[in-house]
């Protein structure tokens, strides 16, 4: 730690004087790429990813609108947006350290106050292709499917629909080393459950329509399930993620004892990469992360298979051809098929 | 005295930073003249197909100097053209080059009617007319059979059930034991509900696939590798090379869900190809069969299929004449890698022309044996293109 200490303290001197070059030249680089008053750097590279994040969006637009490349083109030109961004995000989450330094308020024992635990989320899902907005969309729209083929009323769908917020909520609370948000999220969830599912269970349900409204709770079930997984499999990659970083600062600190320098961001980008891969590989290499990844990918395929179960029902009296018949179909074709293979090279066989 | 380790430069950071842009809007403008990303430009005729699958054979302009034809099985995930990815990259090109009469399986792309197509299906039906169309078309008894990957552990499998059809055995990174947890596909299979998975799905998507080969190094699969790709994209032929690439990680076929099934089953969570007991419709697989040489590559820093779960293979065949090679690098770099071309495919072609038994597999009649439909070369136009189609 004493290492650590005297890195900070030197370079906190160092970057002193180096600041106020930096705040003016950034303010001029900005100013020539937007076109417009230079916000201020406010503990964020806003400046910079606004306008990375303009400019790709308007790329990948005229490229979907001109409908000229192949649909390899296109997806790799998504994949390179989605590496490029992870990279300045990255540069967005450290910058404030520099501003610390600058202002002489950076504390190295307690860096992680000036990382923004939203934004290093961000990269992270980034990593791991965690979608938070379409993960709420997909589960809103779930609670509400099944709330509109089951009748039964507003009541259901709220209290879910307010804990996934309360959980997605959460997450960077995760970041911040607050295990307490993690029983949060469990309350959250268990209340939610309680409130809607729970109190069902508690009334026989009678009548013809007892099948499908068991299979309905089902997957009210099923979904409280996998919520819950995916918090318990997303907060094992976060506190990774968090334990990395940890492991970065290290690393630097090492670096500045045997004489090295890191002078570009090119350089530290190289550190964060490797040593989180590092990090991450540990992770996925226990017992304890396959198993918990079995059971994340098992909840998901429990919630799509009685999710599919509860669209058969609801669709089997229109004109559609089902999936359940479609298997049929394909196993009938199936059988056929190899009869068929099987009797053409007996009749080869006999004819020569 | 040094300078502190941390002493960003604000003026090059800037620059940095700016230069970043540049090359990101430079590289976006460089894709967007790329109008088509070939692949597998070898020439080669279709002699034989079946349901999705097709059997081709590449052109030779003289004799091959090899008597047995080489049929080359790829695995189900992916596609087969990481063979011949571009000119300068090809083992085919190499085995041609080098006397061989090269044939390849192109599994196709399966879709939910092939959601009943077990492993029986493939190995004992699909290869085996390959096997039986190759014989014919080339006049040999038996062919020199070489596995890749998963097509190496099908490989494996079907020599043991029909030694008398092959000549020789040449297995590249095929997994064969699957105890090993040094993989970390290995030790998650081992957690995964597969008759869940089967049941949910019927083919298992190629992006599912794709997702768990991502998550094996996530940092460099999905942003270092787009970031230093920003170096090469102002050189056309850098940037080709490298969408070449991308297009063949990402051309991920579905998997036919009985075949998965049984694989991870009974492969990756039984081990029952190693412990005597996979059985195959009724036949139960004994790797002690294949007695016809053997050639087993692995590669020493593969991080897909371990060299733990490749090498055992010679210790659980029959042949008395069996040779373990170890490629020095990964599990793609024994087919693309520059080191690759130099040494792998010469090894191959050697090994194979020592082993040509020109008395036992003397040109011969063969049986047609087939279910599918066997095409004659010149009733076939389909020949891959031979230049690059850009856009100006």
């Amino acid at each position: 730690m004493e290492i650590t200490q005297n890195y900070f303290e030197t370079w906190l001197k160092t970057q002193e004087k180096l600041f106020d070059g930096f705040i003016e030249n950034t303010k001029r680089t900005q100013q020539l790429f937007l076109s417009q008053q230079y916000p201020g750097l406010s503990g964020n590279a806003n400046g910079f990813n606004n306008l990375y994040s303009a400019w790709s969006s308007a790329v990948l637009k005229s490229m979907s609108e001109a409908g000229g490349n192949s649909g390899d083109i296109k997806d790799n030109l998504t994949r390179m947006l989605g590496g490029s961004n992870a990279y300045m995000k990255l540069c967005e989450v450290w910058l404030p350290l520099l501003k610390a330094a600058q202002e002489r308020s950076l504390n190295p024992d307690a860096y992680k106050d000036y990382i923004d635990p939203s934004k290093y989320k961000e990269i992270i899902d980034k990593v791991f292709g965690f979608d938070t907005d379409a993960t709420k969309l997909m589960l809103n729209q779930a609670v509400q499917f099944l709330e509109l083929v089951s009748g039964s009323g507003q009541q259901f769908a709220n209290p879910w629909i307010e804990a996934t917020k309360s959980s997605v909520s959460a997450y960077p609370e995760f970041m911040q080393g607050h295990p307490e948000a993690l029983i949060k999220i469990y309350h959250s969830m268990f209340n939610a459950f309680d409130n809607t599912v729970g109190k069902v269970f508690h009334v026989p349900p009678v009548g013809k329509d007892r099948e499908k409204f068991e299979l309905i709770l089902r997957c009210f079930d099923d979904i409280s399930v996998y919520a819950a997984k995916n918090t318990e499999y997303q907060h094992a990659i976060y506190i990774t993620g968090l334990g990395a970083m940890d492991k970065v600062v290290e690393r630097l600190a090492e670096k500045i004892t045997a004489g090295e320098e890191v002078k570009q961001f090119d350089e530290f980008f190289d550190v964060w990469i490797d040593t989180s891969e590092q990090s991450y590989f540990k992770l996925f290499q226990t017992e304890e992360f396959a198993k918990l990844q079995g059971e994340l990918l098992d909840a998901a395929l429990t919630v799509k298979s009685h999710f599919f179960k509860v669209m058969e029902m609801y669709f089997s009296d229109l004109p559609l051809a089902l999936r359940s018949e479609m298997d049929d179909l394909y196993k009938t074709v199936y059988d056929l098929k190899k009869t068929v293979k099987k009797l053409e090279k007996q009749l080869k066989e006999v004819s020569q | 005295m040094k300078q502190p380790f941390l002493s960003f430069d604000t003026k090059s950071l800037i620059k940095e930073l700016g230069d970043f842009n540049a090359k990101f809007i430079k590289g976006a403008g460089a894709l967007t003249e790329i109008e088509d990303i070939d692949v597998g430009t070898a020439e080669k005729e279709l002699v034989y197909q079946e349901d999705k699958l097709t059997l081709w054979r590449y052109s030779r302009n003289d004799p091959s100097t090899c008597r047995t034809p080489i049929l080359i099985v790829y695995a189900l995930v992916n596609r087969q053209y990481m063979l011949d990815l571009q000119p300068d990259r090809s083992m085919i090109r190499n085995l041609l080059n080098l006397g061989l009469d090269v044939f390849i399986i192109d599994w196709g792309y399966p879709n939910k009617a092939d959601m009943y197509l077990s492993l029986d299906d493939y190995i004992n039906g699909y290869i085996d007319n390959c096997v039986d169309a190759v014989r014919k078309v080339s006049q040999s008894k038996r062919v020199n059979l070489m596995g890749i990957c998963q097509g190496g552990t099908f490989s494996a499998i079907y020599s043991a059930l029909h030694p008398q059809k092959i000549q020789n055995l040449v297995t590249l990174v095929a997994p064969i034991d699957f105890t090993t947890n040094d993989g970390l596909l290995f030790n998650w299979s081992k957690h995964i509900n597969i008759d869940a998975l089967v049941d949910s799905y019927r083919i298992i998507p190629g992006d599912f696939l794709n997702g768990g080969f991502l998550m094996l190094m996530p940092f460099n699969l999905n942003i270092r590798k787009y970031v230093d790709m920003l170096d090469v994209m102002e050189d056309k032929e850098k940037l080709l090379n490298f969408l070449r690439m991308e297009k063949w990680i990402f051309d991920s076929p579905g998997q036919a869900g009985e075949c998965m099934r049984q694989f991870i089953k009974d492969c990756y969570q039984q081990n029952k190809l190693v412990k005597g007991e996979l059985k195959l419709g009724d036949q139960v697989v004994n790797l002690g069969n294949i007695t016809m040489p053997l050639l087993n590559i692995y590669a020493s820093a593969d991080h897909l299929v371990p060299p733990a779960s490749t090498k055992p293979l010679n210790d659980l065949v029959g042949s008395d004449d069996k040779t373990l090679y170890e490629f020095k690098g990964g599990h793609i770099g024994v087919f693309v890698g520059g080191k690759s071309q130099k040494e792998l495919a010469p090894a191959i072609s050697k090994w194979l022309h020592e082993r040509d038994g020109v008395a036992e597999n003397a040109v011969v009649a063969v049986e047609d044996e087939t279910a599918g439909t066997e095409t004659a070369p010149e009733a076939i136009g389909e020949t891959a293109p031979k230049k690059p189609v850009r856009r100006k």
